[in-house]
């Protein structure tokens, strides 16, 4: 019998390691290669050290090029390694940019949501769902 | 992450209501503060933690204990005391406060106590800091104790990261 399984992304910002699933990247890239209007640098998970990679997130509009500082790799993982951010983190966040906890070796790394970071990028958060 | 039941294994059997009342002790910007025994399900040895994207600063991140996702509350961020450092040894005490479960963070584990209900005196009067959170304070053999009122204390946290209206709990 096989296990269900996610296939995310890790990428970093800054020190911070992050997860996010595949389907939600479009392209990863130069930074070069996006218009700068379309360039996402500061969110909720800090300012990126370099403006070289890019990972390219559609959005209602149009495209959107989310900077990072390294795209770590690709990820298969089993679902169940993927949990609910807890309770009291949830309603002490107010936003929904975090979609749960992934555990990377027992460490839980954050999983964004990347069409609502984007999207709430220079909207200010949103409730959370 | 290594979990220790919090001095429950000790044969004190907590809640039963006699002339004293069972509290957990810990230490928490250079003093000692106790609150309920009963919420407390285990003290931890905290491992790396991961902070979160915008979370307050009272919210110091995660970690995983037995495969479960656990949020960490500085209680002197919370009340504008500066952080309690995070080292190797640093612990924490588990804690369940109506629907929320977080790891309280401790300079140090002094483990469960009893006070007798008799010395059980109200707070001070003044508001700001910790206080705000006092039910009351008691002696015992080695000193002065603050009594937390933990689930007020969880409470105003969660209101104070989220202003009323802005997200749901």
């Amino acid at each position: 019998m096989s296990e269900a399984v996610a296939e995310i992304v890790l990428f970093q910002v800054g020190v911070h390691v992050f997860a996010a699933p595949v389907r939600d990247v479009l392209r990863i890239g130069a930074v070069r290669d996006s218009a700068p209007e379309e360039l996402v640098l500061e969110t909720a998970l800090g300012r990126p050290f370099t403006r070289e990679r890019g990972m390219v997130v559609a959005s209602a509009e149009s495209e959107r090029t989310l900077v990072v500082d390294q795209v770590i790799g690709f990820r298969t993982v089993p679902e169940e390694d993927v949990r609910p951010l807890p309770a009291f983190a949830r309603a002490c966040i107010p936003t929904g940019v975090l979609a749960g906890m992934l555990l990377l070796d027992d460490l839980p790394t954050p999983v964004i949501d990347l069409q609502r970071l984007v999207r709430e990028r220079g909207e200010g958060p949103s409730p959370a769902p | 992450m290594r979990g220790e039941r919090a001095g429950f294994g000790s044969g004190m059997e907590v809640g039963l209501r006699g002339p004293e009342d069972w509290f957990f002790c810990l230490k928490l910007l250079g003093g000692r503060y106790a609150f309920e025994a009963a919420l407390v399900s285990e003290v931890v040895r905290l491992g790396p933690l991961t902070r979160l994207p915008a979370a307050p600063p009272f919210l110091t991140g995660v970690f995983t204990h037995r495969g479960e996702v656990l949020p960490v509350l500085d209680v002197g961020q919370l009340v504008g005391q500066g952080a309690i450092p995070v080292k190797a040894s640093t612990r924490a005490a588990i804690v369940h406060s109506g629907p929320w479960k977080v790891a309280l963070l401790s300079e140090a584990v002094e483990g469960l106590i009893a006070l007798p209900r008799r010395s059980l005196e109200p707070p001070p009067a003044e508001s700001a800091g910790v206080a705000e959170f006092l039910s009351g304070v008691a002696q015992d053999k080695k000193g002065a104790v603050a009594i937390l009122d933990l689930p007020r204390l969880v409470e105003a946290a969660r209101a104070r990261a989220v202003p009323a209206g802005s997200a749901e709990a």
